[in-house]
């Protein structure tokens, strides 16, 4: 999710299409004609289950749990452990754009049984109807962060566990600015400034706007400076019909974007994108920087364990706190998938549980969305507990579709406004294209 | 086939040729007599200093790519032309993870690119042959239609592609998603994508040759194999090499019908890195892509003798 | 130049029986070789296509064999035995697709629309089924009277809260047999019946088995379901009536009906909220091509793309041509030392996979760290403005393409027979006047088809846009339509950019850039006198 910009250009260009594969014809088929076949292969299939796992052919799993390349090494450790357990088989498939593949190939009904993604799928899956609500007690709810738990509820419905959380933060250089926790997003960006007329750094704040912008990542200042993205309703959902990006508050968070812009302190530029953003920072060359637990790996490989500090963003000195969006990844039941009996107990009873947890939140790198994990790791990972913390108090990235239509307008309008355009008019422009683009849909 | 064919055909086919008898007064064997001074430089000379700048256009990115594979830190802010540090870290991690068994993956790839390309370049050659040689009804418009049907963008019949493995493994699994034999015969579909330029390679043979030899008893297949194919050895060699690239290079269709890690292709398989994390993976990719392209350049240094040399051999000289 | 000399076919090892080779044992061996492998390969498969009725794939098998056999076996029509191989694959793997590409194109398919409508009703009731605040949960095991794969079967439920256990069948909640086991919370053993394994119960489980869908009814709108091995109590609000085509939630009374938005449908209430962002596939005709021409953001924005589209092809392939071609020429003297190192050098950009090749570019480019800017001393943003970020993205596209021409074009030189070069070189002619007046226009007989086809293959070369500048630079009043954007690039995030891919319109895309690059490429052909040469 935190790549939402770039993400969107791959799934353009690779998967898209692909997301289309199967038109009424299959699935009519997939109906009547074709059971007698699944049947037969399944039972052949079924006396020698203990010796599948010499030559895995796909679908012969009794469980296929489908992820992208970053999560690959935590499902299949999590899942070995179930399959062990339960005396079953199970591949763990790391898939190339992940969420339109799934759709496809779920549709199509040669999908996973399982798969893990980002909670802001969830509108567009059950758009297609392919993803199950999964049926939880309340009282095994109740363990997972409840930002979590709100992120992967859509239409009143469970629909993913949570096992880990994402949210952006400050990430600063000790050797440059020294060890210091910033009260405001201003001190931080005076300290990084120092240190760039000084000559030690290039870049005072890393924040990735790239030449069509990141929405996602700006979010943080948008808020701080008075702006929101869409306004909620009376149960806490968000309405698409209020879009605060033209409001009073949104129209003055543009203008200090501007002011932080290429013409104004230069500090927010288009030749940061998420290309360059963590390893400019990594290598140095940038005093302070905005990113997620998804480049904890390489600041650390670059600046050494001890070389940085990590805190929740701060706010404009005198302004709102900043708010960036909060993500969870979650484990989804596929609706097609062949073996949903254990796709549902592996998430149910395989996954549900503080071992599990722990396993993922080791290998995955994440913050663990389950409070007894969470509040386990503490003491040693203070920087995991910096970004649990700040993702309980952000807001979980809207899973409307709605907000699948903002994503592109908007960034393009922080492009502009960084590279120096009129700030309210960029802003007008992209909430007149949003609207237009929502109310056609 | 032709393989098999060439040799007892090779040998009486360039000896009478290769020797120069009653060359005009001027030709000079080219490796006794080089220019030498202003007449080298205005011969070969000025050859040399386009290739070097045209090398130094080619060589840059390919240059960072290297710089940035032996960059234990393997960032893009990071990486200069000159590599700073230098450590095999990305090539050792390309074999020792598990999760991205990159060995694996190139035996894929060259597996399925050695079968599609035979097959390729074998039925391009073939189709070319029948358009070149003889006259049939719907030839003109069958040739005309061919190249129509090759600019269909490839990626927007991926939906219908998709559709039709997922039917045909429910009966044949073995050609089904996620096997390297459906990807196979998947890639089949380019069978005659090399047509037009062999057909034109094929139109520089004269037709002399084959009138002769079929008087002289030869059947169609016998002239193609036995005659034709060892003469087009060039285009041989340069399509093998195109369609090697392109396979090698396809990422498109292979990452909705290869999933699991176990068959993926190369390019898939980085693909697949690429898409997860794109900006922790700099180093990790660069190694890749280099190791990746060491069998297009190896195949280009086993054919560029085929390449150049061949035609000027054979009987087109007449 | 002349043939005269050559009285003799060069090889002939030994001498044709007359009628062609097909007499001999060699070619007739693999003939029937091949004819057999082929109908076994259709024998093998034809047993389970009758058994799963798919009389289409059965047709289109023996077909091949029938086709096979009939241009092989017999002695007719020998072009065939030369095109049949190649237009088979062509025609089941390209052709096919394109028209169903077309079929899709007249379809609303995509987000919100991949089922059909009686699948998308019980999406939306299936997924509105809810745990009452004293919904019960159930440790669960399935037994049979029946064989393990026909059943009947019957769920064994222990309530996790309560103890209690029951009997479940499609008839309602019994009181569990007095003669059964339980252990842990779990019912063990109940005689006379065989318990499932995990195992048969996720197999009996799958889509279309005995035990989808399996119920236990435990009111007017509560069942007892499945929940892998355990079994919940689930609450269903919503109720569809066929003959009005209608949802009411049970709850609130609200009634939902379809109501139509663009080219489809949602269940809708009274205020126009909608029940569930699942709508259904339909045909809609032509609807998808009508949108295309009628919709105001391309119309808008179709000139200047089309006209940058078909300049970014046509400079992509002309300088890349004419740089490999000069390469080629330049390089193609036997006497230059080193020759062999400057082909493989030059083939490197061609060696690496072109995604890799266009994330290194997009990264040259970059304003304050880009290798452009700190090789020139400049600080320009290359990908910033419009006119620079095309240049960007010919600059790359040459690099990229140039080695796939300069490999050509070598091949293509070595059909020049060196007697013309020299004989031009004897009348006189300078180095240049004899490439221009023999060299070229052989070069350009044997690669005119190839360049038509290349300016195909950039008309709609999506990944070099979509990789380096995703067509970009947008401006915040157009974000639609970028800098760099080339028609395909433009009118694929239309269809996908958003909230709802739209494969439907998407396809219907495809088949007019497929149409008009076909035009465009038919123009060429006439301009490039290629059509007279085919005759």
């Amino acid at each position: 999710m935190r790549r939402i910009p770039r993400g969107m250009a791959v799934a353009v260009g690779a998967g898209l299409l692909l997301a289309a594969c199967s038109s009424g014809t299959t699935d009519t088929t997939t109906g009547g004609a074709t059971s007698p076949a699944t049947e037969t292969a399944t039972e052949s299939a079924t006396p020698s289950e203990s010796a599948t796992d010499a030559a895995p052919v796909r679908g012969n799993e009794d469980l296929v749990i489908w992820t992208d390349d970053t999560h690959l090494a935590a499902m299949q450790a999590v899942a070995d452990t179930y399959a062990a357990a339960n005396g079953i088989t199970v591949g763990v498939q790391a898939v190339t754009d992940t969420r339109a593949a799934f759709i496809t190939a779920n549709q199509a009904g040669n999908g996973p049984d399982v798969l893990v993604g980002a909670h802001d799928w969830i509108g567009q899956l059950v758009q297609n109807g392919a993803i199950d609500p999964l049926q939880l007690p309340a009282d095994q709810v109740a363990k997972y962060s409840p930002t979590a738990i709100k992120a992967v509820t859509y239409d009143s419905q469970l629909y993913g566990l949570p096992y880990g959380v994402e949210s952006l933060a400050l990430f600063c250089n000790k050797s440059v600015v020294g060890d210091t926790t910033f009260a405001t997003l201003d001190d931080a960006i005076a300290a990084g400034q120092k240190a760039v007329d000084a000559g030690t750094v290039e870049s005072a704040l890393n924040l990735p706007v790239g030449e069509n912008g990141d929405a996602y990542h700006m979010e943080p200042l948008f808020t701080s400076a008075g702006g929101y993205l869409f306004g909620k309703d009376a149960d806490g959902n968000y309405n698409p019909n209020d879009l605060g990006l033209d409001s009073p508050g949104g129209l003055a968070a543009a203008k200090k974007i501007g002011e932080l812009g290429e013409k104004g302190q230069n500090v927010l530029r288009t030749s940061i994108s998420s290309d360059n953003n963590i390893s400019l920072f990594a290598d140095g060359k940038a005093a302070c920087m905005i990113s997620g637990p998804w480049a904890l790996n390489d600041v650390r490989k670059g600046l050494g364990n001890d070389g940085y500090t990590l805190q929740p963003i701060p706010g404009f000195k005198g302004m709102n706190p900043a708010q960036p969006f909060m993500g969870a990844q979650a484990f989804y039941v596929a609706s097609k998938g062949k073996n949903k009996s254990f796709a549902q107990d592996f998430i149910i009873n395989g996954v549900n549980n503080v071992d599990a947890m722990t396993t993922l939140y080791e290998k995955a790198n994440l913050p663990p969305a389950m409070t007894a994990v969470r509040d386990s790791i503490q003491q040693d990972n203070p920087d995991f507990a910096v970004i649990a913390q700040a993702a309980e108090k952000a807001d979980p990235m809207p899973a409307i579709p709605a907000m699948a239509e903002v994503w592109q307008p908007l960034g393009v309008a922080y492009a502009d406004i960084v590279a120096g355009k009129d700030p309210e008019q960029s802003m007008k422009d992209a909430a007149t294209a949003i609207r237009t683009a929502i109310a056609g849909s | 086939m032709s393989t098999s064919a060439r040799p007892s055909v090779a040998a009486p086919t360039s000896t009478p040729t290769r020797a120069p008898v009653g060359g005009p007064p001027l030709r000079r064997d080219p490796n006794d007599v080089r220019p030498h001074g202003a007449r080298w430089w205005r011969e070969i000379g000025w050859r040399h200093v386009v290739g070097v700048v045209a090398i130094v256009y080619a060589l840059v990115p390919v240059l960072y790519v290297l710089s940035a594979s032996f960059n234990p830190i393997g960032s893009v802010s990071s990486t200069s032309l000159i590599p700073t540090d230098f450590s095999f870290t990305h090539y050792e991690s390309l074999f020792t993870n598990p999760n991205r068994p990159y060995a694996r993956w190139y035996l894929n790839t060259i597996l399925v690119a050695a079968v599609v390309v035979t097959a390729q370049v074998f039925f391009s050659a073939m189709a070319a042959y029948a358009f070149s040689r003889f006259r049939f009804r719907g030839r003109r418009g069958g040739l005309l239609t061919l190249l129509l049907i090759q600019m269909f963008p490839q990626f927007l019949a991926v939906v219908a592609l998709f559709q039709l493995f997922s039917e045909v493994g429910k009966v044949v699994p073995a050609l089904g998603l996620d096997t390297l034999l459906g990807y196979i015969v998947l890639l089949m579909g380019g069978s005659l994508g090399q047509v037009w330029l062999i057909k034109g390679f094929f139109d520089s043979v004269p037709k002399e040759l084959d009138e002769a030899a079929k008087i002289d008893g030869a059947g169609h297949a016998q002239v193609y194999f036995q005659i034709i194919l060892p003469l087009v050895r060039p285009i041989l060699a340069v399509t093998g090499l195109l369609a090697f690239v392109s396979v090698i290079g396809e990422f498109l269709l292979a990452s909705i019908f290869l999933r699991q890690t176990a068959v993926k292709t190369l390019a898939v398989g980085m693909y697949t890195v690429l898409d997860g994390d794109r900006s922790n993976n700099l180093g990790w990719f660069a190694a890749a892509a280099v190791l990746a392209s060491i069998p297009v350049v190896a195949l280009f240094q086993y054919l560029q003798k085929y390449i150049v040399g061949g035609i000027t051999a054979g009987a087109v000289k007449g | 130049m002349s043939h005269t000399t050559q009285t003799h076919p060069p090889a002939r090892t030994a001498r044709p029986a007359r009628g062609g080779g097909t007499t001999r044992p060699l070619p007739l061996l693999v003939k029937v070789l091949g004819l057999g492998i082929v109908a076994a390969l259709a024998v093998l498969v034809t047993p389970p296509l009758i058994a799963q009725q798919r009389w289409g794939f059965l047709g289109v098998f023996w077909g091949v064999v029938a086709l096979l056999a009939a241009v092989y076996a017999t002695k007719r029509a020998v072009p065939a035995k030369y095109l049949v191989p190649g237009v088979l694959f062509l025609s089941l793997l390209v052709v096919y697709p394109i028209l169903m590409t077309f079929q899709l194109s007249t379809t609303n398919y995509g987000d919100g629309t991949r089922t059909p409508k009686e699948v998308t009703i019980s999406r939306i009731i299936a997924s509105a089924a809810f745990q009452g605040d004293n919904a019960r949960r159930f440790t669960l095991e399935v037994g049979t009277t029946g064989t393990v794969d026909t059943g009947p079967y019957t769920f064994f439920l222990v309530d996790q809260a309560s103890g209690d256990a029951y009997a479940g069948t499609e008839d309602g909640l019994e009181p569990l047999p007095t003669d059964a086991t339980v252990t842990d919370g779990r019912v063990t053993d109940v005689p006379g019946y065989t318990m499932l394994t995990k195992q048969q119960i996720n197999r009996l489980s799958q889509s279309g088995g005995p035990l989808a869908g399996f119920t236990v009814p435990t009111g007017e709108s509560s069942v007892i379901t499945a929940q892998g091995f355990q079994a919940v109590e689930l609450t269903s609000p919503l109720v569809y009536d066929q003959a009005t085509d209608s949802f009411t939630d049970t709850r609130t009374g609200d009634v939902y009906t379809p109501q139509r938005v663009g080219d489809r449908s949602y269940f809708t209430d009274a205020n126009g909220a909608r029940l569930s962002s699942q709508s259904w596939g339909e045909s809609i005709g032509l609807d998808n091509y009508k949108r295309i021409f009628t919709d105001a953001t391309i119309s808008k924005n179709f000139l200047g793309i089309f006209a940058w589209t078909v300049l970014f092809a046509v400079a992509s392939v002309g300088l890349s041509f004419l740089l490999g071609l000069v390469l080629a020429v330049t390089l193609n003297d036997a006497r230059m030392r080193g020759q062999k190192l400057y082909r493989s050098i030059l083939l490197l950009p061609y060696a690496i996979p072109g995604f890799i090749s266009l994330m290194v570019w997009s990264s040259f480019y970059n304003t304050d760290f880009g290798l452009f800017n700190e090789l020139l001393g400049t600080h320009v943003n290359w990908l910033g403005s419009t006119a620079l970020a095309r240049i960007a993205v010919i600059l790359t596209n040459l690099w990229m393409g140039f080695p796939y021409m300069f490999l050509v074009c070598t091949g293509a030189l070595q059909a020049v027979p060196s007697e013309l070069k020299e004989a031009a070189s004897i009348d006189g002619a300078s180095g240049f006047t004899q490439f221009r007046k023999v060299t070229f226009p052989l070069v350009l007989v044997a690669v005119a088809p190839l360049l038509v086809a290349s300016f195909a293959f950039n008309f709609n070369n999506f990944n070099a846009i979509q990789l380096l500048t995703e067509g970009g630079p947008f401006s915040a009043s157009d974000p639609t339509a970028g800098g760099t954007d080339i028609l395909i690039s433009f009118t694929y995030r239309l269809a996908f950019g958003t909230s709802a891919q739209q494969i439907g319109f998407a396809s219907a895309i495809s088949v007019i850039l497929f149409i008009l690059t076909g035009v465009l490429a038919a123009i060429q052909f006439r301009g490039t006198r290629v059509l007279e040469d085919v005759n």
